[in-house]
């Protein structure tokens, strides 16, 4: 990998992280950490990133460089019928994810409301982890379907794995926590990523 | 029970079999035939039968399936009516049930039974060849993706079976068969694999279960709603789920079947018009549900099909209610001697009460305000703040602010974080910035439209996420009376006469905790730990004794007297500390007998 590559990936990762140390950047990239370091460094020289202590962001230049950058760096990406097709199979199982995280917080009830999910009714919790695992399973093939194009991409594999073993494990707050790497927070990691390298605005659910 | 050829179990409510043998959803069928209430007939597998599969290398033996054909041929009988018949079709569901619910388990097929001619009666017999063919669709595509492992999309509108067969087979290459005995075969073989597969497997090494057990199959006949006159489908709940009011609640499709009530596409009726239309089975269903409640000591969500004129229970369960809703019925049914007191104290959570109790814009309050956003109510509660467009302003702000974002992502976790409440522009129940406020607990309204953020920058503002109204300034939130709220006055006695703890406003002898470094964190606090610091304390008070451990410790170490800080409901740690009482009592009482 040129230094260049990994001046914009390390960036790309910031961004994706929003913000973080070295380590965070290179475990999302699935990477060296020294690299990382450095190249976040060196953004901060060149004044695309600010960072204090160890703790990196992206600067409002550095979101314009990447945003200058992304189309040539991954042009063959976005050109692939094959990443399309991807996307679009990632884009259902991700509709079908929200709709199952908002079962795990919200349940429903009685005249067509929902109550907040106090975690009381373990087999309605069971049947939400259920389903977790059943789109997690469409989830690594379709992985491996981005990983066999862009390697790195294959991380979020193994990170989504720990977050739902976790959750088989009985820590249901690695099912949608928002302070952790938990099912949701990797889920939308990987989603920002995609949505980065294809150029491509985030659609909301209805 | 009774057994049919020695291998499968018949479940006729002659007896109750234990859940060892035919797992959870075969008890609970033979449960409510044994108080001789009305299910469709079925017969069931055993668990013994999971661990033969296995032991013979993934295969049915010939001898089981022998069972599994006369236990079909039963419910025929029973019926009138015969698997893959076109003049009279009997369409069946397939069920697994282990004794202990765990996740990988193949769940349910249903419609097994239907084939090209049983599609053409379905229509007859309902008058609607749409939902024949649709119901066809469903089970094809179920039995592809669960027997076979096919990845399929949702089919489209007006897809033929065969259509969604020919998608099986390029994703899989395996074709769905066309007999019913041969699907049924091999659904039965896919619910005992799938005690083997890889997560259910992770999951019995996660909490050490045996893999020495297995799961039942359960069959039993689908009867449909939607066969003309007299026939529909519903839901009731013993009482009221949503005020907590001990009259019967419910909803009536007429003419509709089982998936109707979920997608919406017939209106439901209230309860009312099923008395007027079956007056019989309407009162047959109320007996059957005070039977059940009473059977259970809980409120009960009942569902039912009534299948020309005749009326079947498909499911009953602890009933999903209220906040408001789960104090009033823990306190009647503690009146009315059907749980005591403890269980009532223990019905209601902790959570529960808060939610009840949880500050509120008052009406009047409400009604004066200026209103300058409306969307989804996407988390529940009221707060208020200066309104920051962009998360870095909100994380960087001394004072108290409200997110107003466009659409979130996960930058703006820790602007969530740091706001006191979250709007969004775009986006509804499931979004992002729903999904993660609810996770923070912070109010939010979602989806109020283009432009808004921008507009409201820079001013005050309060969410209602309860409502999904924003409203110009900072408004006054307003405590809720106890007394207002039904039933918890009681609660809240039996709560007082079980824990000895009294809860004070101010006590100048008081060991604070949270001074002592014993905060609520992120950690799990440890009752003893926490007990050892509180020995010989006259009172005392902190964060940490708003948790379970807390109240333990409180109760462990004798302390007298529990001082509530602000933000404590004092409701709140008097249920905590009855609710640990009752559980330290129960061990007790367990390790005595």
């Amino acid at each position: 990998m040129s230094e260049t590559d990994l001046d914009l990936l390390a960036l790309h990762g910031l961004a994706v992280k929003k913000a973080g140390g070295a380590a965070d950047v290179a475990a999302i990239l699935g990477t060296e950490e020294s690299g990382v370091a450095a190249a976040l460094e060196s953004a901060v020289e060149a004044g695309r990133a600010a960072g204090a202590k160890g703790t990196f962001m992206v600067a409002p230049a550095g979101r314009d460089w990447l945003d200058e950058r992304y189309p040539e760096a991954y042009a063959d990406f976005r050109a692939d019928p094959e990443a399309t097709e991807a996307y679009e199979r990632f884009e259902r199982i991700n509709r079908e994810l929200l709709s199952l995280f908002t079962d795990w917080q919200m349940m429903p009830a009685a005249g067509g409301e929902r109550h907040p999910n106090d975690h009381s009714d373990a087999e309605y919790d069971n049947g939400v982890i259920d389903r977790l695992g059943d789109q997690h399973e469409r989830a690594e093939k379709v992985l491996d379907r981005f990983a066999a194009l862009e390697q790195r991409l294959g991380i979020y594999k193994t990170r989504l794995d720990d977050a739902y073993d976790k959750v088989l494990a009985g820590d249901k707050d690695y099912v949608s926590g928002a302070r952790i790497d938990s099912y949701h927070t990797v889920w939308f990691e990987l989603h920002e990523d995609l949505l980065r390298m294809l150029g491509r605005e985030r659609e909301e659910a209805p | 029970m009774t057994a049919v050829a020695d291998r499968v179990v018949v479940l006729d409510g002659s007896s109750v079999p234990d859940r060892e043998v035919v797992g959870n959803k075969g008890r609970s069928i033979a449960d409510m035939l044994s108080l001789g209430l009305p299910v469709p007939p079925a017969f069931c597998l055993p668990i013994e039968e999971c661990r033969r599969f296995h032991a013979a290398g993934g295969e049915l033996e010939e001898e089981a399936w022998r069972s599994v054909l006369a236990g079909l041929a039963g419910i025929e009988e029973k019926l009138d009516c015969r698997l893959g018949d076109p003049e009279r079709p009997l369409l069946v569901s397939v069920r697994s049930g282990a004794a202990v619910s765990m996740p990988g388990m193949m769940d349910t097929v249903l419609n097994l039974g239907i084939t090209e001619e049983v599609e053409v009666a379905l229509g007859r017999l309902s008058g609607d060849p749409g939902f024949a063919r649709s119901t066809h669709v469903r089970f094809v595509h179920e039995f592809g993706r669960t027997v076979l492992g096919a990845d399929l999309e949702e089919s489209a509108a007006g897809a033929s079976p065969d259509e969604v067969r020919e998608a099986v087979r390029r994703d899989t290459g395996e074709l769905v068969p066309t007999h019913p005995l041969e699907q049924l075969k091999a659904v039965i073989a896919t619910v005992f694999g799938s005690w083997s597969s890889r997560r259910a497997k992770a999951y019995r090494r996660h909490w050490n279960i045996s893999e020495d057990g297995g799961t039942a199959v359960i069959v039993q006949a689908m009867v449909f709603g939607n066969l003309g006159e007299g026939s529909g489908t519903g839901v009731l709940f013993s009482r009221n789920p949503l005020s907590g009011d001990p009259a019967p609640y419910g909803e009536w499709l007429a003419g509709g079947q089982g998936e109707d009530v979920v997608s919406g596409t017939h209106d439901p009726l209230p309860l009312a018009a099923l008395a007027e239309q079956m007056p019989e089975v309407h009162a047959r269903l109320l007996e059957a549900s005070e039977l059940l409640e009473r059977e259970h000591g809980d409120v009960q969500d009942v569902e039912f099909t009534v299948e020309r004129g005749e009326l079947y229970l498909l499911q009953t369960r602890a009933a999903k209610r209220s906040p408001l809703a789960a104090v009033r019925t823990a306190v009647d049914l503690a009146s009315e001697g059907a749980i005591d007191s403890r269980e009532a104290i223990r019905r209601v959570s902790v959570e529960q009460l808060a939610s009840v109790l949880a500050p509120r814009l008052a009406e009047d309050v409400a009604a004066a305000a200026e209103v300058v956003a409306r969307g989804v109510a996407a988390c529940p509660g009221v707060a208020g703040g200066r309104a920051v467009a962009d998360s870095d302003a909100a994380c960087e702000a001394t004072d108290e602010t409200v997110l107003v974002r466009p659409t979130t992502s996960p930058e703006d976790v820790s602007g969530m974080i740091a706001a006191r409440a979250v709007v969004t522009e775009r986006g509804g129940s499931t979004s992002h910035a729903a999904v993660v406020t609810r996770a923070l607990g912070r109010p939010s309204v979602v989806g109020v439209g283009e432009g808004v953020s921008e507009a409201l920058a820079g001013s005050e503002l309060t969410v209602d996420g309860s409502a999904g109204v924003v409203y110009a300034g900072r408004l006054p939130t307003e405590e809720v009376d106890p007394a207002s709220v039904p039933g918890l006055t009681q609660l809240l006695g039996w709560a007082e006469e079980l824990s000895p703890v009294e809860v004070v406003e101010e006590d100048d002898g008081a060991l604070d905790l949270d001074a002592e470094g014993a905060a609520l964190d992120e950690g799990a606090p440890d009752p003893a730990e926490l007990a050892e610091r509180l020995q010989g304390a006259a009172a005392a008070r902190g964060s940490v004794l708003a948790s379970a451990a807390g109240a333990r410790a409180v109760l462990l170490a004798g302390v007298p007297r529990v001082v509530r800080l602000p933000g404590q409901p004092a409701a709140a740690l008097q249920l905590r500390l009855a609710q640990e009482k009752g559980n330290l009592r129960e061990r007790k009482e367990e390790s005595e007998t």
